[in-house]
């Protein structure tokens, strides 16, 4: 019963989230815009570069498969909510240490929070880009299925991105400044991450590792999923997202004890 | 039970000073032996200059920090060690911080706060009415709080820590840069709380206004010490022997030079007077007025409490320096 309510509680924080987040659908256009802009381009390079190679596939994908990955791991970019910055703001203000006043977990606040206001922005971002997309290139095959699959990965993507966040934001307990910190994880994301270029066509010798560091699991591994749909990938995407999320997780979860002993040392 | 507790209450930080090869540490002793008592139903005053220790006992009895030595309950509990039990019975409202979701309508801050503290639909929903009609929170209900004027979001935020019908409320400095009417405003609201309802108020402040409409008891703290633990009206009777007498008359007044009395202010037909309660008896005072000329209206009153305070630090501080040497 106690367990419900906790969960009740955190739900209603993402549904909450949610709903402060319904506004950005009135920048449906703008994002349309914006998306347009980079997925030409993106085109562009691709369809060069194919055309250089004579290849019909690169990384295992053809040029429409490959425009429709850049489609999800731009929008999973571009839903990320500023975690780690909110964290480093509520630390350096004392925001943190008030929360403690209330029955309420602040990791959970912040996940509950991230999560809600991430699948808004998400959805928005995918309608956008997809409708870019559908016009420069067409329709993906067997899309439906690759949608259920993008779905099934998405949730420990996110989680897994909010944790790096989180851990990031934390730091702001021991540095000056996180925005360093901050731009390496987010430069990891793009691009050891497989944002812009499949795991794939790095080289072979690297490929294992980029795979299970959780940047991979956050935009290529979804991404991946979602233009060639396969069972066996899938699974394979979640042993390490969950891999990623208990290492993670266990970092969070030290550094924030680490962090919480200062509060009660130093009271902020 | 009583509502606080505090036993010979001791914090001290450490501050690290210097680089890599010349780093000094100080201790800086914040709380120096606090002991006190609270009941339940109380509304108390601690007050004391900047850096006397005032945040770091609020945050101690809220669990935000632990002591370095000394004892405290709020409540019966332990405040950093049962801190998710003792969450469901206070309510901390930090004046310069703000509790309230920002982006958030204070309406939706309250059902997130329903939330949080478990309270069941109905009651939540019967006392966040009654919240809202008695902090006159109608008309701002639904706009974000970021919209909302510093007077109309500490009414928002008193009345958020109220729901959940809290047996102790903690104010750090809620009154802070907040315009007159709208402290005053929330100094009747919070007084009706205490008086109406029995909780517990604990508030901290450098407004001498705050603690003369809230608190029936002031704790004065200095130098991480309790220097004054006393009813608020025992306070201005005996720290203070002066009264203030204003006359106004209707044709210029003769010259007042009496022993033990002061002239604060003249101008026209108007004079101000201190007088020395100590030196002279208030009969002398108004009769010598009375013969200075034909008196249009006299007022007698008590010197503002902010004297009677700065009275006591600086009787704290003359026997903290000389104790020191």
């Amino acid at each position: 019963m106690k367990q419900m309510n906790e969960l009740r509680k955190y739900l209603w924080i993402a549904r909450i989230s949610a709903r402060s987040n319904l506004s950005y659908v009135g920048d449906l256009v703008g994002r349309i815009v914006f998306l347009a802009t980079v997925l030409f381009i993106f085109l562009k390079l691709w369809q060069t570069t194919f055309g250089q190679t004579g290849a019909t596939h690169l990384g295992g994908l053809t040029l429409t498969q490959m425009l429709w990955y850049l489609t999800i791991t731009e929008a999973i970019l571009m839903s990320a909510p500023k975690v780690a910055q909110l964290v480093d703001e509520d630390v350096r203000t004392g925001a943190l240490a008030m929360q403690l006043v209330r029955p309420m977990s602040y990791g959970w606040y912040r996940l509950a929070s991230a999560l809600g206001e991430r699948y808004v922005r998400f959805t928005v971002n995918l309608l956008a880009s997809a409708l870019v997309t559908f016009l420069l290139v067409g329709p993906l095959p067997a899309a439906a299925g690759g949608l259920v699959l993008l779905a099934v990965a998405l949730p420990l993507a996110f989680l897994l991105d909010f944790l790096g966040n989180f851990w990031v934001g934390l730091a702001a307990f021991w540095l000056e400044d996180t925005s360093g910190l901050l731009l390496i994880y987010s430069r990891g994301v793009l691009i050891i991450g497989g944002a812009f270029i499949p795991i794939d066509l790095y080289p072979p010798a690297v490929q294992p590792l980029l795979r299970w560091l959780p940047f991979a699991n956050i935009t290529s591994g979804p991404a991946h999923v979602f233009v060639d749909p396969n069972g066996g990938d899938l699974l394979a995407l979640l042993v390490r997202q969950l891999a990623g999320a208990v290492v993670l997780g266990a970092l969070v979860l030290l550094t924030y004890r680490a962090a919480l002993r200062r509060v009660f040392v130093n009271g902020g | 039970m009583n509502a606080v507790d505090l036993e010979n209450l001791r914090k001290t930080f450490v501050l690290k000073r210097g680089g890599l090869f010349n780093r000094t540490t100080t201790e800086v002793v914040a709380v120096d032996g606090i002991s006190l008592a609270v009941k339940q139903g109380e509304s108390v005053a601690f007050i004391g200059p900047n850096g006397a220790g005032k945040s770091t006992t609020i945050k101690v009895l809220t669990g935000i920090m632990r002591p370095t030595a000394g004892a405290a309950r709020v409540l019966g509990l332990v405040p950093w060690s049962d801190r998710s039990k003792l969450a469901y019975r206070i309510g901390a409202v930090f004046g310069q911080r703000s509790q309230l979701w920002y982006h958030l309508p204070p309406n939706d801050s309250f059902e997130l706060l329903a939330r949080v503290y478990n309270l069941p639909k109905n009651d939540y929903l019967k006392r966040r009415n009654m919240l809202i009609e008695r902090f006159g929170l109608a008309p701002l209900i639904e706009t974000p709080v970021r919209k909302l004027s510093l007077g109309q979001r500490m009414r928002a935020e008193i009345a958020a820590s109220l729901l959940h019908s809290p047996s102790v409320v903690f104010l750090d400095e809620p009154t802070i840069g907040l315009d007159v009417v709208a402290r005053q405003e929330l100094r009747d609201l919070i007084r009706e709380w205490n008086r109406e309802e029995g909780v517990t108020v604990f508030l901290t402040s450098h407004d001498a206004g705050d603690i003369e409409s809230v608190a029936r008891r002031v704790i004065v703290i200095n130098h991480g010490r309790v220097v004054l633990d006393d009813k608020v009206s025992t306070v201005r009777r005996k720290f203070l022997r002066s009264k203030i007498i204003g006359a106004r008359f209707e044709e210029l007044p003769g010259e007042i030079n009496l022993n033990g009395v002061t002239v604060l202010k003249r101008s026209g037909y108007a004079i101000k007077l201190e007088v020395d309660t100590e030196l002279t008896n208030m009969d002398v005072v108004t009769a010598a007025i009375l013969h200075a000329g034909r008196v249009a209206d006299i007022t007698i009153e008590d010197p503002p409490l902010e004297d009677v305070i700065a009275h006591i630090y600086g009787q704290h501080n003359t026997k903290y320096a000389q104790a020191s040497k």
